[in-house]
């Protein structure tokens, strides 16, 4: 094996890693029973959320709590084109994926000026709100009582694709928002997205356009969130508006690059992993009291990693103190 | 140097993972552990989340059906007796994890499984169920759509949803004299619901009513009274509510602060259930209520006794009246049960078959799937609430009293 | 025009219920700084404290609601006193972060210590109506409107007239200098924080007595502070009980008007279209306007 400098291995570790892990995801599929794949699948859609969430939320500092209207959004058009269309899943997903950019870009132009928290409540608004109308516009959407995607018959254009061809999407969903995270954090657009969450005026006074990174960014991250959207709707056949502009679906996402460590790269992929896993293991060993576990683990786990896991290993190896004490002692009063 | 070995080990363990893997995949064992001497069925319950309160309920009904079964020696497969063993599993009220749970069984050669809680969980669970070859009785998923899809191995013991709120408007029609004019349906807006409601405003237009405008709040409302305030002025004689447990008693306490007073209330689900009368009180007097199970039902089978029998049980195990909800869900157990033992096997496609071809008598009601799989020939019973009581009233061949007319008073 | 009236009654006494679910929402975040997503969890933990003095002492919930403030007040000084003060230098994600595995264990040992059942608190006369002019005033909410409205102006006094509202309001504008002046913010801060545990738990033990509730209900008491806490602006008192009543008549008043749930679509429209022209909401400002953000 040729010797690999500190300089190369800068340049094409993670890309490597990234490979690797891609790579195992696909033998850890053929080492699976059917229902575990599926369970697996569903890691994966986090990873996909939580790092798209990371470009607008963890990188640009602007948090989106109506992240889950991209997800509501590429679902329906999905099933709705699906079904009184009869469009085939694979040019549904892209265009799913284009709509809820689209969606992005026109509530982002008012509502990416503002900030902190009015941003983060006027996005939940803008969920709450396509919500209902998606509810109420039951001829196309089914309202309240769901929209089947047809999978069996002449009305479905596209076979359903099963736990192991959902894995394969997923998988693929994931291994993109990498991708896109990695290109996005070492370019100059990167650049800029960091700067803005430092301090948005200064990032202005030295030339950068603001508004149009921002924009950029929130489309991205809600192509990203459309695309997962859509394949979770094909994935569950019937969907429901109750489900896919569930608060709680934000809420992880949001958990989850936080915890993992917000505005890096590897930090939403280690805890989406870790989270789904975690609340996934202790649903199925402790039925009654799993999600008071679940609660205990997340208050000691913010406790003693403030600020997620990659950036506290970051940080530690920098000063060389790895003791979560002075961790404990970072935020305290 | 460090990193670029760490590199290589990583990159030769995960290849080696993707190509030694191949073939090793598979589903475990198919006997469902009829070997072991016990026979396993899958329930999947919503003990945490939004319908926590009637998945508690459900799962009352699988134990004590597993008890009672497993009382009598258990499950009499070819020659063996098995002893019932129901596994739980929490999917948290939401559909993609009931559906999800239904995978994680059939991994563990589980085939057969018993319904969650509401119409949302079982659809998404009988998609499944029908791409993995299981077999699942439904014991609370309503909605028509479910057996609308041309699913054959999901069987609901339950009547349909659009049977729900139209027998109250059937009882009214028959049994109240002076005979009412008008009626008003007040809906939440899931599909269940909905479906339901339809079903009542048909009905009663076919019964001669004067039906007006179907009022809509979001599923789970505990504030109703935008609806009630439109539907006042029109004052009508029949309120019917086509609601769970929450909006249900949200109507009768804010119909009550707004003064609107009709002949009567009559809701789905919500009077039934044991909640409704310990939060409302007094104001629950001569509310009608759609059910699917009383305790005056005809029909008795050997684990069970008869549907007063059953009442007692449920009452000594968990210290409340029966509810529907247990009732269901146990009927759901014994139907399987009924059908294992003709079918002599625990093999999902036999007992699929034997369920199809099922007509036995039970202390909830003739077990009899039709063609999509719904229990169609069993009556939907009404009740009112009468001294604090449920107490049937129609249909009048097992009515324990009469019906209260008008039930709201003022 | 008689069911205009009504819906307009109506949709202020409901308002100002929403209101008092909402103040100490609004006042954690405009103070410390913290999305306390818990916050829902308290308002049903204080319906439940009310809900079992009435069971088993026969305690009516409006005088029971002393002793759920002082109960609730204890809880919320103790978690912010040892838990939230440990992270609440960090950004703000992660207290929220923080009050987001409380929920989970509030609402879930909610769950197991009262079970899921749907619960009410009975009183005689609550459901009962006075009727002015064809208008029905219900009772209990009439009671629970005024006892909000009478909760907030008090806030507002005790924040700027005593030495314990005025440590808080001097904190929540600036902790250093605060701190320099003597001001110990570990106990202002818990202080702080019970007193809106205080609050949520009074709003829940109405809620209970007018409604249902169980402990699933918690995220919605949530959600709903979040949009009445910015729609009136953070950290005034006044803006929760102005945006408790605008969202309150709003929903009636759509509610009469519209067919379906489409109320609910315009509720959000009007959040964000507030928001977008008046982001510190409908009576923000003051001074919280010139607050440094850490």
């Amino acid at each position: 094996m040729a010797t690999v400098t500190p300089a190369l291995w800068r340049r094409w570790g993670p890309w490597a890693l990234g490979l690797v892990g891609a790579l195992a995801a696909l033998g850890l599929q053929t080492q699976l029973y059917t229902g575990q794949v599926r369970t697996v699948a569903t890691i994966f859609m986090f990873v996909a959320l939580a790092l798209s969430w990371n470009l607008i939320g963890g990188y640009t500092g602007y948090a989106s709590f109506g992240q889950v209207v991209f997800f509501g959004l590429g679902g329906y058009f999905a099933a709705v084109t699906m079904t009184h269309l009869h469009w085939s899943f694979w040019v549904a997903l892209p265009l799913a994926g284009l709509a809820a950019a689209a969606y992005a870009v026109v509530i982002g132009i008012p509502l990416l000026r503002l900030r902190g928290h009015y941003f983060a409540i006027a996005t939940l608004g803008v969920a709450e709100g396509t919500r209902e109308v998606v509810i109420n516009l039951d001829g196309l959407t089914g309202g309240g009582g769901g929209i089947t995607v047809p999978t069996v018959g002449a009305a479905a254009a596209t076979k359903y694709l099963g736990n192991d061809g959902f894995y394969l999407v997923y998988l693929a969903l994931a291994v993109l928002a990498l991708l896109i995270t990695g290109l996005v954090s070492r370019s100059k657009f990167g650049f800029a997205m960091r700067a803005i969450h430092q301090d948005e005026d200064a990032a202005a006074a030295v030339g950068i356009n603001t508004t149009r990174t921002k924009v950029l960014t929130f489309a991205l991250s809600g192509l990203l969130t459309g695309l997962v959207g859509a394949t979770y709707a094909f994935q569950q056949v019937t969907i429901y508006p109750e489900r896919l502009f569930d608060v709680e679906i934000t809420v992880l996402m949001v958990v989850m690059v936080v915890i993992g460590g917000s505005g890096t790269v590897l930090g939403p992929i280690i805890g989406a992993v870790a989270l789904q896993f975690l609340s996934e293991w202790l649903r199925q060993n402790y039925t009654t009291v799993h999600t008071l576990l679940l609660g205990i683990i997340i208050i000691i786990a913010v406790i003693l990693l403030p600020q997620g896991l990659v950036n506290y290993l970051r940080e530690a190896r920098r000063n060389g103190d790895y003791s979560l004490l002075a961790n404990v002692r970072r935020y305290r009063l | 140097m460090k990193t670029s070995r760490i590199l290589a080990t990583a990159t030769i363990a995960a290849v080696s993972v993707a190509l030694t893997g191949c073939g090793s995949k598979g589903e475990a064992g198919g006997d469902a552990g009829a070997s072991s001497g016990t026979l396993t069925i899958g329930a999947s319950i919503s003990l945490t989340g939004k319908t926590a309160r009637e998945g508690v309920l459900t799962q009352e009904g699988y134990q004590l059906c597993q008890e009672k079964v497993n009382a009598k020696g258990g499950v009499k497969v070819g020659d063996k007796m098995l002893k019932l063993d129901i596994k739980y599993q929490d999917d948290t009220s939401k559909p993609d994890t009931a559906a999800s749970l239904v995978d994680q069984f059939n991994d563990q050669g589980i085939k057969l499984i018993l319904g969650s809680y509401g119409s949302a969980n079982t659809e998404a669970q009988a998609a499944v169920i029908e791409r993995n070859n299981q077999v699942m009785v439904d014991s609370s998923g309503a909605d028509n759509n479910i057996f609308a899809k041309g699913y054959k191995r999901t069987f609901g013991v339950l009547s349909p949803a659009t049977e729900y709120a139209a027998s109250i408007v059937k009882a009214v029609a028959e049994l109240a004299s002076p005979k009412p004019t008008s009626v008003v349906v007040l809906s939440a807006d899931d599909g269940f619901s909905k479906r339901a409601a339809d079903g009542a405003a048909k009905a009663a237009k076919d019964l001669g009513f004067t039906v007006l405008e179907t009022q809509y709040f979001p599923n789970g409302a505990t504030d109703v009274s935008a609806s009630l305030n439109k539907v006042k002025a029109s004052n009508p004689d029949v309120i019917i509510g086509s609601v769970h447990l929450a909006e249900g008693v949200a109507i009768i306490k804010q119909a009550k602060e707004l003064g609107v007073v009709p002949k009567v209330f009559g809701e789905t689900v919500a009077p039934p259930t044991p909640d409704f009368v310990t939060t409302l009180g007094k104001d629950a007097e001569g509310v009608l209520g759609s059910s699917q199970w009383t305790k005056s039902a005809a029909g008795s089978d050997d684990y069970f006794g008869t549907a007063k029998q059953y009442d007692a049980d449920i009452q000594a195990k968990f210290k409340h009246e029966a509810g529907y909800h247990n009732a269901e869900a146990s009927a759901a157990c014994l139907a399987f049960v009924l059908a294992i033992q003709k079918a002599g096997s625990t093999d999902a496609n036999k007992v699929r078959d034997a369920l199809a071809a099922l007509d036995a008598p039970s202390f909830f009601a003739q077990l009899k799937f039709d063609a999509v799989g719904m229990n169609s020939t069993k009556p939907m019973s009404v009740i009112q609430i009468q001294g604090g009581k449920q107490v049937t009233v129609w249909p009048k061949a097992s009515a324990e009293a009469a019906l209260i007319w008008p039930g709201t008073t003022k | 025009m008689t069911g205009f009236l009504q819906a307009t009654v109506y949709g202020l006494l409901q308002g100002g219920l929403l209101a008092l679910v909402a103040v100490g929402f609004s006042l954690v975040w405009g103070v410390m700084n913290v999305v306390n997503l818990s916050h829902g969890a308290f308002v049903v933990l204080g319906a439940y404290v009310g809900w079992q003095l009435n069971t088993s002492l026969g305690l009516d919930p409006f005088l029971g609601m002393v002793i759920v403030a002082l109960v609730l007040f204890c809880i919320g000084y103790a978690v912010q006193r040892f838990l939230i003060n440990l992270v609440v230098n960090g950004p703000i994600f992660i207290t929220l972060l923080l009050t987001f595995g409380l929920e989970l264990l509030l609402v879930q040992g909610m769950n197991i210590v009262f079970t899921a059942n749907y619960q009410s608190i009975p009183t005689s006369y609550a459901g009962n109506a006075i009727v002015l002019g064809g208008i029905q005033v219900p009772l209990g909410r009439l009671l629970a409107f005024l006892l909000a409205v009478g909760i907030t102006v008090l806030l507002v006094k005790v924040m700027a007239n005593t030495r314990i509202g005025m440590s808080i309001m001097a904190t929540g504008m600036d902790r250093g200098a605060a701190r320099l002046m003597g001001i110990r913010a570990r106990h202002v801060y818990a202080l702080t924080f019970g007193i809106a545990t205080a609050l949520a738990g009074m709003a829940g033990t109405m809620v209970g007595t007018v409604g249902t509730f169980n402990p699933a209900a918690a995220g919605g008491f949530t959600l709903l502070s979040f949009v009445i806490a910015v729609l009136g602006g953070l950290g005034n008192m006044y803006g929760a009980m102005v945006g408790g009543l605008l969202m309150g008549l709003v929903q009636a008043w759509g509610g009469y008007y519209l067919s379906g749930t489409w109320v609910n679509a315009l509720a959000f429209l009007v959040l964000v279209i507030v928001l977008m022209f008046r982001p510190s909401g409908l009576v923000g400002k003051a001074f919280y306007a010139a607050r440094v953000e850490v």
